[in-house]
C-alpha cells in the first residue's frame, strides 16, 4: 500500500485520452450515421422510414453494455471475424450515438413547420437546398440541447469500456483505488474530472444557442 | 394565349372532391380575384397552379407551359411564379436582406456583389429599404407580408398568386400591404388573388371569379357581378360578406 500521490492523479488525468478518444471516434462515425437516420425518418418514402426506425429502435433498446459486449464477445462467435477491441468498441459506441443523436436530429427536424420545405419549394430551390440552408439550421438551434445533453451521456457512457479492458477514466480510478486503498478520494477526483469535461460542453452549448438565436 | 390555363381542372382529397371541373383563363397583366366561402376550393386552385398540389384530372398550363408537380423543369417554373401565403413563411433564421436574397443567389440569378442591391431595391418597392437588417420577428405581421412580397418580386415573377395575403393581418396592418399590392397591379403584374378582402376586390381587379362547391360558380368584372349577381349563391355571399 502507498499514499495517494500526485503520480496516481496524473494516470488519472492521462487515462482521459482514452475516454476522449472514444468519443471523438463514436462522433465522428456516429454522427453522420445520425444525420442519415434523421434523414431517412422524415423521408416520403415510407419504407426508407420503416427501416430507419426500426434500427433505431433495436438499437435504443439494447443497454449499451450489451452493444459492447455483442461487438466484442459476440462478433468472433456469430461471425467468426476476430476484431481488434478498439473496433469492436467503436461500432458499439458508433451505433449508440447514431441511435440516439438520430432520433433527436429527427425531433429538430420535424420541429421545422412544413411551411417552411413549402416557402423554399416556392421560391424555386432543390429539395437539398431547401434543407441545407432553411430546414437544417433551424433544426440544429432547436436539437442543440439535447444533441449536448447526449454528448455528456456519451462521455459518461465511455466508463464501460472499463470492462473490456480500457483504460479509460472509470479503470484508471479502479486501479489507482486499489492501489491507494483511498477510494473515496479517487473516486471523487475521477468525478470532478468527468464534471470539468462535461460542465464546459454545457457552458458553450447555452452560449451557441444564444448565438444561433440570432434576433435575441 | 392566356397566360394561365385553366382546363376541367378535379382534384380530390381523400373522399372530399375539392374542386369539381374548373377552367379558367388568365390573361397577361390581368389582376383576377377569386372570391368564395371556406371550403370552395379557392385556395386548393391557386397551389395547383404553381404546382404545390397535383391535379387529379383536367391539366393546367402556364406560359403554355403544362404543370404538374413531377414536371422535369419545375424549380424554374416556380422561380417564374411568386406566391404570398397567408401565414408569411419568412425564414426566421434569417435576416431580412437574406431572406430575399437566398433563393436569387442559390438558384444563380445574381451574383453576391448584387444581392444587397437587389434586396435595397425590391424593399423599397415594398417600401421597407430601412428593414433590410432587421430580423423577421423585429417585424410586425404587416411589414413580415411586405418582406414576403418582397422576396418574391426578387424573383422577378412572371405571376404573382396571393394566397389570403391579408387574412392573418390585424386590421390596422391590412391596409399597408394591400397598398403594396396595388401598386404590382398598376405597374402591370399578372396577380392572382384569393382574398376576402371585397373592397380590393372591388377596386382593383379586373375580373371577379365566384368559386362555390369546387366550380367556377361565376365571373365577370367586378361592378358588373357586384351590383347584380346571377346566382342567388353568388347574391348571398355578398350580401354576407358586407
Amino acid at each position: 500500500m502507498r499514499s495517494f500521490s500526485l503520480i496516481d492523479f496524473v494516470s488519472l488525468v492521462s487515462a482521459l485520452r482514452w475516454t476522449v478518444t472514444l468519443v471523438v471516434l463514436a462522433l465522428a462515425f456516429g454522427a453522420p450515421l445520425a444525420l442519415g437516420l434523421a434523414m431517412g425518418r422524415i423521408s416520403r418514402f415510407a419504407g426508407l422510414r420503416w427501416t430507419m426506425a426500426a434500427c433505431i429502435q433495436v438499437i435504443q433498446s439494447v443497454p449499451l453494455l450489451g452493444l459492447l459486449f455483442f461487438f466484442y464477445f459476440g462478433m468472433p462467435v456469430f461471425l467468426g471475424i476476430q476484431v481488434p477491441a478498439l473496433i469492436a468498441v467503436t461500432i458499439a459506441y458508433t451505433l449508440y450515438t447514431a441511435a440516439f443523436l438520430g432520433e433527436i436530429w429527427r425531433g429538430g427536424l420535424e420541429a421545422v413547420k412544413q411551411a417552411q420545405w413549402e416557402a423554399g419549394a416556392c421560391l424555386g430551390l432543390s429539395a437539398w437546398q431547401q434543407f441545407r440552408h432553411i430546414i437544417a439550421p433551424q433544426a440544429l438551434r432547436l436539437s442543440l440541447p439535447p444533441t449536448v445533453g447526449f454528448l455528456v451521456q456519451l462521455i459518461k457512457g465511455t466508463s464501460l469500456a472499463s470492462i473490456l479492458g480500457f483504460v479509460e477514466l472509470a479503470r484508471a480510478g479502479q486501479v489507482v483505488s486499489a492501489a491507494t486503498f483511498q477510494p473515496l478520494l479517487t473516486y471523487a477526483l475521477v468525478a470532478a474530472v468527468y464534471f470539468a469535461l462535461c460542465l464546459p460542453l454545457t457552458l458553450w452549448s447555452r452560449s451557441l444557442e444564444a448565438r444561433l438565436d440570432g434576433s435575441r | 394565349m392566356a397566360l394561365v390555363e385553366i382546363r376541367d381542372v378535379h382534384k380530390t382529397f381523400g373522399r372530399v372532391d375539392v374542386l369539381k371541373g374548373v377552367s379558367l383563363d388568365v390573361e397577361e397583366g390581368e389582376i383576377v380575384t377569386i372570391i368564395g366561402r371556406s371550403g370552395s376550393g379557392k385556395s386548393t386552385l391557386l397551389r395547383c397552379i404553381n404546382a404545390l398540389e397535383t391535379v387529379d384530372a383536367g391539366e393546367i398550363r402556364v406560359e403554355g407551359q403544362k404543370i404538374h408537380s413531377g414536371m422535369p423543369d419545375l424549380k424554374q417554373f416556380r422561380q417564374r411564379v411568386g406566391i404570398v401565403f397567408q401565414a408569411f413563411n419568412l425564414f426566421p433564421h434569417l435576416k431580412v436582406e437574406r431572406n430575399i436574397t437566398l433563393a436569387p443567389l442559390l438558384t444563380g440569378r445574381i451574383d453576391k456583389a448584387k444581392a444587397r442591391v437587389l434586396a435595397e431595391d425590391v424593399l423599397t418597392r415594398v417600401g421597407l429599404a430601412d428593414k433590410i437588417d432587421a430580423w423577421p420577428d423585429q417585424l410586425s405581421g404587416g411589414q413580415q407580408q411586405r418582406v414576403a412580397i418582397a422576396r418574391c418580386l426578387a424573383m422577378a415573377p412572371h405571376l404573382m398568386l396571393f394566397d389570403e395575403a391579408t387574412s392573418a393581418l390585424d386590421p390596422e396592418l391590412v391596409g399597408e400591404v394591400l397598398k403594396v399590392m396595388e401598386a404590382m397591379a398598376r405597374q402591370g403584374m399578372t396577380m392572382i388573388l384569393v382574398t376576402h378582402e371585397m373592397g380590393f376586390a372591388r377596386n382593383v381587379a379586373n375580373r371577379i371569379v365566384f368559386m362555390h362547391q369546387g366550380r367556377v360558380w361565376e365571373q365577370g368584372p367586378p361592378a358588373e357581378l357586384f351590383a347584380s349577381p346571377k346566382t342567388p349563391e353568388l347574391a348571398s355571399f355578398i350580401a354576407s360578406a358586407k
